[in-house]
């Protein structure tokens, strides 16, 4: 078998890429078999069970994604969550380039004196990516406190320019746009990442097009767009996962007696009630495999329809 | 030369945008200040007022403010810090230990991981990267009864293991974040460490890591930022108070009868974001820098 | 690339605060708590945060020195549902739970939790320490599962002074519900459109939006056929009787009243500040009242109940019962230990001073003077009357609870801005209730469980 010119086994495996690549992923597949396979797995087989969590499971084949189809709370929660990420990704994305694009001067890095430097730049990076840092719980406590009709600080804002601000948890209407705030408040991580992606567009690109005659705008759609698209990809797509599983915003501004019941309800604000207050954790288990499935085929889409807009620097 | 007008109107727009996204925070920091009523009251101010004899004043100057302000903001910080049945000096002990030991895996772990989806081409790699996404896609809710599972098969409830040794095996969105650096990165590195003689291991260690050195401190200051935080991990498989994080002892402060001291509440939520703050302040030029990596530029 | 005098000391600064991190990590505080050798350690599970932890934990504390074999440890968890289901579904339980009433169901058909006809007894325990109303709490199908260690009934609260101003007698409060409709009326102020002034609003803080039925002699559950009768005629006109206050006053302009109110736990809550003249509350109420408005002159009496129930005389009041319960799970590693842990805690003189504390009414049977007049609560002599009144209620005794509640609070709050007739809101209820009440029969009978429906 073995002939004398061909290298040993070993020699073929250590040169072949296949074998260098497993073991360079190597700790992802042990640790992501043992922390993330192993539960969703088992988390799949709950899903056709009935599980109360506090009896083993049963089983109950399809049982709980039949159910979902005719269960009016699981459309509810599509429409909102649908509704928040349609409303959200779009101006998180949008303002967080905004955003960077602002924080991302040509300047010198080391001219003398304070505001001819990007150092103003830098100091409102750091405020815009500050909200960030601050515990969930902390920070939507805080919200519910800042939107309080009465003695909030943004109706009291409000009044001081003679406007009348709405109940923002309580109305029917304003529940969406109360979640969006806050949501556009922690967009921190994005702008820093647009702008760690604008300083590394080389800056004779934007030379090579000035000397085309193209305009400030014509070079953002041209150079600067195309650039950072595998960023923007990222964005998007981290952004996706995060407006369908929005959860502890929310769930404390919601939660609570005056809260919007309806309009506040998300899909994971269900998915925890199925789960640890109804203790119906196949049926949570089904909302957590359907979900899954339906942001698979978004990230899918993204990557497929980004082969054309997606420029990596290869070679 | 002077920056020019359009400068200075961009500057503007984004000092009140600035503000703004500052605002609540400000809130938070001066609420912490406050004596337990007034944080409850509902009335809008920024700073106490004093209380004579019993009679409130709210038509205290500045001076009087600030004083009242930073009297009651000691005794806040005080009761916080050695408030005998939340101990956050314990606490933050056993956040600075996870936070230490995650941070420090997660970076090596994530970076190996993404080197092998990024500078090796072969078949599989987008399987694997197929693999690290779908992770980031499911709700954790329910895989924590899972996963409490695997821990108790461990040995590993009752310690605080669960919440840092999966870090080692690296995270998905931070490898997908790495990933996606290493991409940009051009292929003619490799071949010239090649050419000098190295490894993978060589090309990762003397050339890829040094190259995204801002990229990691990104990495790794994400997930400091995440562990740090984390409230669900900490909630769900710690079974001793000696053993919490200082997310987990936030929840302390919030009452069931109603009675919630928000002014204790902010002055903890306070103390847990500012050392985060500090280390962000610090680390913000290396980090805004950088993630773009200086030597690869054009 | 040369580093700039900036850029080390920000590096030196980094590595300070990294040193000093990892100085605070080898010097810092440790917290193992001290359990001294040979005894037994048992975990204690409990909701419980601030000053009512706090007088928890000084009771464990007094337990943990009055002898010499058992240690509790006492572990408090903001979310203790969660943990405690996904800590017995791991088989990992700890030695004592403390939860609400409306888990004692769940906990008991699944048998995750220890039966304690014979346990209790044998540390001293007996039912009939307990006033009648906890009772119900207590036992599940017949069968004994939870003790009780601080209690609360709903009561109304009303405003003194706000009723002499408006003419009513403040001794006199309302004891029917048609009463109570004039005492709104008459405290009510509307002035250009804009409400003022409520007497009583149902949403206000709307925590018990299922109880009005009760109020008019009707109930939500059937437990012997496991029947939802949210749509009977009763609760029906009890709910039409809910819709007639923003009807009346109007549902934008109540609403936009409301809005206007501060939060319950705050200082600008309505019923503080006179806004709101009446209110539906337990006794914790007066721990708002003594720490935002403690000028407020307050008054409190049973929650009026339908003309219709009166025949002749007045009947026994009618009022909700909401507790606390310690169980123990099953898989605790000694039960005996346990209970006599919950032994301890359920003495008289121990549930007086935790009752206390908390601002809430003792479930003992007997209760004490000195307890009855040293209590933050005024009013805590009714509360404790109506712990046996053979009027009081509690939530239905179903394990499926939690989600005929949240559909109740979906539909409450529909019905209060007038969405939907009361009949026909009522009808869509009871069928999606009875829905989740066969489903959940359903399971168990998947598990060859008995439905406890045919019990002889």
């Amino acid at each position: 078998m073995t002939s004398p010119t061909r290298p040993s086994l070993r020699t073929r495996l250590r040169r072949s890429p296949e074998a260098a690549g497993l073991l360079w992923v190597a700790p992802w597949l042990i640790g992501g078999a043992v922390f993330m396979f192993l539960p969703m797995l088992l988390s799949l087989w709950y899903s056709l069970t009935d599980y109360p969590l506090l009896k083993p499971p049963a089983y109950v084949g399809l049982a709980n994604y039949r159910e979902l189809g005719s269960d009016d709370r699981f459309w509810l929660v599509v429409r909102n969550t649908a509704a928040y990420a349609a409303v959200s990704i779009p101006l998180m994305t949008l303002l967080s380039l905004v955003l960077a694009a602002m924080l991302t001067p040509r300047m010198q890095r080391s001219a003398p004196g304070f505001w001819r430097t990007d150092r103003p730049e830098r100091l409102a990076l750091v405020a815009v990516f500050i909200p960030t840092l601050v515990p969930m719980v902390a920070a939507a406590m805080l919200w519910m406190w800042l939107f309080n009709a009465r003695s909030g600080l943004i109706n009291t804002a409000l009044s001081w320019v003679g406007l009348r601000g709405p109940s923002w948890l309580e109305e029917p209407g304003w529940a969406l746009p109360a979640l969006v705030i806050t949501g556009l408040w922690g967009i921190g991580q994005g702008v820093v990442i647009y702008v760690a992606a604008l300083r590394e567009v080389p800056t004779q690109l934007y030379e090579a097009a000035e000397i085309d005659g193209m305009g400030p705008v014509r070079r953002w759609a041209f150079v600067t767009l195309p650039m950072i698209s595998p960023v923007i990809l990222f964005n998007v797509i981290t952004l996706t996962i995060g407006a369908v599983q929005v959860f502890a915003m929310p769930y404390i501004l919601f939660r609570n007696e005056r809260g919007q019941k309806a309009a506040g309800d998300f899909y994971n604000l269900y998915l925890y009630d199925a789960a640890f207050v109804y203790q119906r954790m196949g049926y949570a288990s089904a909302m957590a495999w359907i979900q899954l499935l339906v942001v698979l085929g978004l990230t899918g889409l993204m990557l497929w329809m980004s082969r054309r807009l997606v420029h990596y620097r290869v070679g | 030369m002077n920056p020019p007008t359009t400068t200075w109107l961009r500057r503007t727009l984004l000092a009140a945008g600035a503000a703004l996204f500052l605002l609540p925070l400000v809130w938070m920091l001066t609420t912490s200040l406050k004596p337990a009523e007034q944080a409850a009251s509902g009335r809008v101010t920024l700073l106490p007022w004093p209380i004579t004899n019993g009679v409130p004043d709210f038509g205290a100057g500045i001076g009087e403010r600030l004083t009242e302000a930073a009297r009651q903001g000691a005794a806040n910080y005080d009761a916080v810090w050695s408030d005998p049945s939340i101990t956050f000096p314990i606490y933050l002990r056993n956040t600075l230990i996870v936070a230490a030991l995650s941070v420090v895996g997660m970076t090596l772990s994530s970076a190996i991981v993404a080197y092998g989806l990024s500078r090796i081409r072969w078949r599989g790699r987008g399987m694997v990267l197929a693999s690290v996404l779908v992770t980031m896609m499911i709700p954790f809710p329910v895989l924590m009864a899972p996963l409490y599972i695997v821990f108790r098969e461990l040995g590993w409830i009752g310690s605080l293991k669960p919440l840092w040794v999966p870090a080692w095996f690296g995270g998905a969105f931070n490898i997908f974040l790495l990933r996606q650096f290493y991409m940009g990165l051009p292929r003619e590195l490799d071949e010239a460490a090649r050419i000098d003689g190295l490894g993978h291991w060589g090309t990762f260690w003397r050339v890829i890591v040094p190259l995204s050195r801002p990229a990691l401190a990104v990495v790794a200051l994400f997930h400091f930022i995440y562990v740090w935080n984390d409230f669900l991990a900490p909630l769900i498989f710690l079974t001793h108070r000696e053993d919490f994080t200082l997310a987990l002892g936030l929840q302390l402060y919030q009452s069931k009868a109603g009675l919630t001291p928000w002014n204790l509440l902010m002055a903890a939520s306070s103390l847990v974001f500012l050392p985060v703050l500090i280390l962000f302040l610090l680390a913000q030029r290396a980090f805004v820098q950088g993630v773009a990596a200086e030597g690869v530029k054009g | 690339m040369a580093a700039t005098a900036a850029q080390l000391t920000r590096r030196t600064a980094i590595s300070a605060l990294a040193a000093a991190g990892a100085g605070f990590i080898v010097f810092g505080p440790r917290g193992r708590e001290h359990v001294p050798t040979g005894r037994l350690v048992l975990d204690y599970w409990e909701k419980w945060t601030q000053h009512e932890g706090r007088a928890m934990q000084a009771v464990v504390d007094e337990f943990n020195a009055s002898q010499s074999r058992l240690f509790v440890r006492y572990l408090v968890t903001g979310t203790i549902h969660q943990k405690a289901l996904i800590a017995i579904a791991g088989g990992n339980p700890p030695d004592i739970i403390g939860m609400y009433n409306y888990n004692v169901p769940a906990y008991a058909d699944a048998a995750a939790v220890l039966p304690l006809g014979d346990l209790a007894p044998r540390h001293g325990l007996r039912l009939d320490h307990y006033a009648p109303g906890v009772r119900q709490v207590m036992q599940h199908r017949g069968r004994w599962w939870a003790t009780v260690n601080t209690a609360g009934t709903l009561a109304l609260y009303y405003n003194k002074r706000l009723f002499s101003e408006a003419g009513l007698n403040p001794e006199q409060p309302p004891r029917t519900i048609q009463e109570l409709d004039a005492a709104h009326a008459a405290l009510t102020r509307v002035t250009a459109g804009e409400v003022q002034r409520a007497g009583f609003l149902h949403m206000e803080p709307g925590w018990w939006s299922w109880i009005w039925g009760y109020h008019f002699g009707d109930t939500l559950y059937d437990e012997a056929t496991d029947r939802s009768l949210a749509a009977n005629p009763t609760n029906i006109r009890a709910y039409d009787w809910m819709q007639s206050y923003p009807r009346h006053l109007g549902v934008d302009a109540v609403e936009r009243f409301r809005s206007g109110l501060g939060p319950y736990g705050q200082a600008n809550w309505g019923f503080l500040t006179g806004e709101l003249a009446m209110v539906v509350q337990g006794p914790w109420m007066a721990s708002q009242v003594n720490q935002f408005a403690p000028d407020l002159d307050y008054g409190v009496a049973p929650f009026p109940v339908d003309e219709s129930i009166y025949e002749g005389a007045a009947p026994p009041p009618t009022a909700l019962i909401d507790t606390d319960v310690l169980m123990i799970p099953r898989g605790a590693k000694n039960p005996e230990a346990s209970m006599e842990f919950i032994a301890y805690t359920q003495q008289p003189r121990i549930a007086e001073r935790l009752a206390t504390a908390h601002c809430k009414g003792s479930p003992m049977l007997d209760v004490s003077e000195s307890f009855l007049a040293a209590h933050p609560n005024r009013g805590v002599r009714l509360h404790t009357e109506l712990f046996s009144s053979p009027r009081a209620f509690i939530c239905p005794p179903t394990g499926a609870w939690p989600e005929l509640k949240d559909i109740f609070d979906t539909a409450m709050s529909d019905l209060w801005k007038l969405r939907e007739p009361a009949a026909q809101r009522l009808a869509a209820v009871q069928s999606a209730s009875q829905a989740v009440l066969d489903r959940a029969a359903r399971t168990r009978q998947l598990r060859g469980e008995s439905t406890g429906l045919n019990r002889t």
